[in-house]
């Protein structure tokens, strides 16, 4: 599968922010679509919004941070729980396959989309025979 | 004591959910077996593949809190009903793979306490989360009695 080579996502386990304390955080469901064109990522964050998000590209890592804005203030207790606080991190490694130039965002309702444009050495060329 | 059951969305557990006092049962026997097989074959009981999603329900003194992770719903499909004792949550998203549109519904039945006020119930969907507020009846607020002792 060319989706394995090119965008592999990688484990963590907590982090830790600028205060040093280890906040726990959990990796978010997401789907990956390819086309010709380049890819789209598909990330399901729940409780996040726009200025709770974060999109880092580094080197070949891809990485989405998303903190949670309705985690539920003190004064309630909670009766029953599935779901949990933690923070959402999700890394997403690529070999230059992807034009970092090009990255669209678009966070709606809890969903973030984001539209990869293939690196031109990644996109299928024909190959004429004389 | 208070009991307060933890399930982890992620986890295959066969530990039922535990009631308080039969006051909250999260669905009965059926809807648990269900919502087990449908983790089970999906694998992702927290994304609302197969219809599921995660609930988690609040109260302090004045509401009870159902709030319900439904990312990417349209908001006029969503449909809360409540019948006795119990709140029914519905929601549909659309999904374009390639390019075909197909949609994908949730439903789920919630068990909540008796002592609510029901025309003052509301809901309001933010950021993908659905959060139901459910006002307590007068007579069910903690009350602070005054026993003078002669």
């Amino acid at each position: 599968m060319s989706l394995l080579n090119t965008l592999i996502p990688s484990r963590r386990g907590a982090m830790t922010k600028d205060d040093g304390e280890a906040h726990p955080v959990s990796r978010p469901l997401f789907e990956i679509d390819e086309t010709d064109a380049g890819y789209g990522v598909t990330v399901y964050l729940p409780g996040v919004a726009k200025d709770g998000l974060e999109i880092t590209d580094e080197g070949d890592e891809l990485r989405i941070t998303g903190r949670r804005a309705s985690k539920m203030p003190g004064g309630l207790t909670a009766l029953h729980r599935e779901s949990s606080d933690a923070d959402y991190e999700l890394v997403l490694t690529h070999d230059s396959t992807v034009d970092t130039g090009k990255i669209g965002a678009e966070l709606k309702d809890g969903i973030l989309r984001l539209a990869l444009a293939k690196a031109e050495s990644a996109k299928p060329r024909k190959i004429s025979v004389s | 004591m208070r009991l307060i059951h933890y399930t982890n969305p992620q986890a295959l557990s066969v530990a039922p959910s535990a009631g308080l006092g039969g006051r909250l049962q999260l669905g009965d026997i059926e809807d648990q077996i269900d919502w087990l097989f449908g983790s089970a074959l999906t694998g992702f009981a927290g994304a609302g593949r197969g219809g599921q999603f995660p609930v988690d329900i609040f109260e302090d003194k004045d509401n009870t809190y159902v709030r319900a992770e439904l990312p990417g719903v349209n908001r006029d499909a969503i449909g809360v009903e409540m019948v006795e004792g119990s709140l029914f949550i519905q929601a549909s998203r659309k999904e374009r793979t390639g390019d075909a549109e197909s949609s994908v519904s949730f439903n789920r039945l919630v068990g909540i306490p008796d002592d609510v006020q029901a025309d003052k119930v509301t809901a309001a969907y933010e950021n993908g989360i659905l959060t139901v507020t459910l006002p307590k009846k007068e007579e069910a607020k903690p009350k602070k009695i005054t026993v003078s002792v002669s």
